[in-house]
């Protein structure tokens, strides 16, 4: 199941517990099915501060959740997919910089490749690979001892990682099966023991053309 | 030395450069997504809460659309919903322009915490749960307060992967 299926199943859960007649059981189950596309799931997006530089961002996005121990270093990122943050520096919900992140290689060889932040040549949807140089490359990790690079100024990783997220869904879905009332205390992590693929970026925040920032995290593939 | 022998002295000291340095060839001739026109599938802005506001028929659209369509698009049924749950005109009107667009809004001149940014120690689910349930003690916190694992005082912040 994606994190967005989980967190919607989270929301329509609430929403049905208290209104039960405004949402149909099939909503739940039309959730839990989305997972489809791993590799271009995302799992979640984190921007922050960074803790060891007070003049860097760090942004971070995972895919492709629920990675099990014994697949850990055989879950590969795909070549066809484009990663993308998109940053809004000017408040209108339109991006203004992308930091742009794909894979080339195969299994165990793969290479992450960083461009931006730099404007994008199209807007919205439909996305391009922007023109010019790599910021910064990467060799995917695929172990627990992360390959970390640095090149003008950003620092970069991309591999599996424990998956950041901690949620006990499955008491969740206890309580939105009917069959308990209360979340138990204290609860158990669901996601605890699982992996994702991760992409982070440590930058410059001055790169990003404002202290107030709208960010988010898109996935994209060729036209068809 | 001739040119052949510089030409394999430097591809000797290349591949050995290559061996040792976690820079990767910069050559990217290889990526298939060169100069295709891309077409997104998944969009990510806040911690979901979005996603449960639109309507089963109009989650493709969601997930292809962009934030800046969010407000003209969406808002009015996150409203309804938020309405149909209980809270009032003000409160519902607030919160949808909270979540709408669905993007992750950060101040980087204050401590980043979930809503400002988000860390990824933050415990956005019952974040959530409380501003889903109020004062419901029963339901208002999942008691999973932190990851399993601790993350790292250093880049790339994240966890190491559980391994076999």
């Amino acid at each position: 199941m994606s994190r967005k299926a989980v967190l919607s199943l989270l929301l329509a859960g609430a929403v049905a517990i208290g209104v039960t007649r405004l949402i149909s059981a099939s909503d739940h189950k039309d959730s839990m099915l989305l997972a489809g596309d791993p590799a271009a799931d995302i799992a979640d997006v984190y921007t922050f501060s960074s803790p060891t530089n007070p003049a860097n961002t760090v942004l971070a996005m995972t895919v492709s959740g629920f990675i099990p121990p014994s697949e850990a270093s055989t879950t590969f990122f795909d070549p066809n997919v484009l990663y993308q943050w998109k940053i809004d520096n000017n408040g209108d919900a339109v991006e203004d910089l992308v930091i742009q992140a794909f894979v080339t290689g195969t299994g165990g060889h793969q290479v992450m490749h960083f461009r931006g932040p730099a404007a994008p040549s199209d807007i919205g949807a439909t996305d391009r690979i922007i023109d010019g140089a790599e910021t910064a490359t990467v060799a995917v990790s695929n172990t627990p001892t992360p390959v970390v690079a640095s090149r003008n100024g950003m620092t970069v990783f991309a591999g599996v990682r424990d998956d950041p997220f901690f949620f006990d869904l499955v008491q969740f879905k206890h309580i939105i099966a009917g069959e308990a009332t209360s979340f138990r205390s204290p609860g158990i992590d669901t996601f605890a023991g699982t992996n994702v693929l991760a992409i982070v970026v440590e930058l410059p925040s001055s790169q990003l053309g404002n202290s107030k920032l709208g960010v988010w995290g898109t996935t994209s593939r060729p036209q068809l | 030395m001739t040119r052949i022998a510089k030409l394999a002295a430097l591809a000797v000291v290349g591949a050995l450069l290559g061996c040792q340095s976690p820079y990767a060839p910069r050559d990217i001739a290889m990526s298939v997504l060169m100069n295709k026109t891309l077409q997104q599938e998944d969009r990510f802005g806040l911690p979901a809460i979005a996603t449960v506001f639109i309507p089963t028929t109009l989650k493709d659209a969601y997930n292809l659309g962009s934030p800046s369509g969010d407000v003209a698009n969406f808002k009015s049924l996150i409203v309804a919903k938020l309405m149909a749950f209980g809270q009032d005109a003000a409160s519902a009107n607030a919160l949808a322009s909270a979540l709408a667009p669905d993007i992750q809004p950060v101040d980087l001149s204050q401590p980043s915490a979930f809503l400002n940014g988000r860390k990824p120690a933050d415990d956005v689910i019952t974040g959530e749960l409380h501003l889903i349930f109020g004062s419901n003690a029963a339901l208002n916190d999942d008691h999973v307060d932190a990851n399993d694992t601790p993350f790292l005082t250093t880049f790339p912040y994240l966890a190491g992967p559980h391994v076999q």
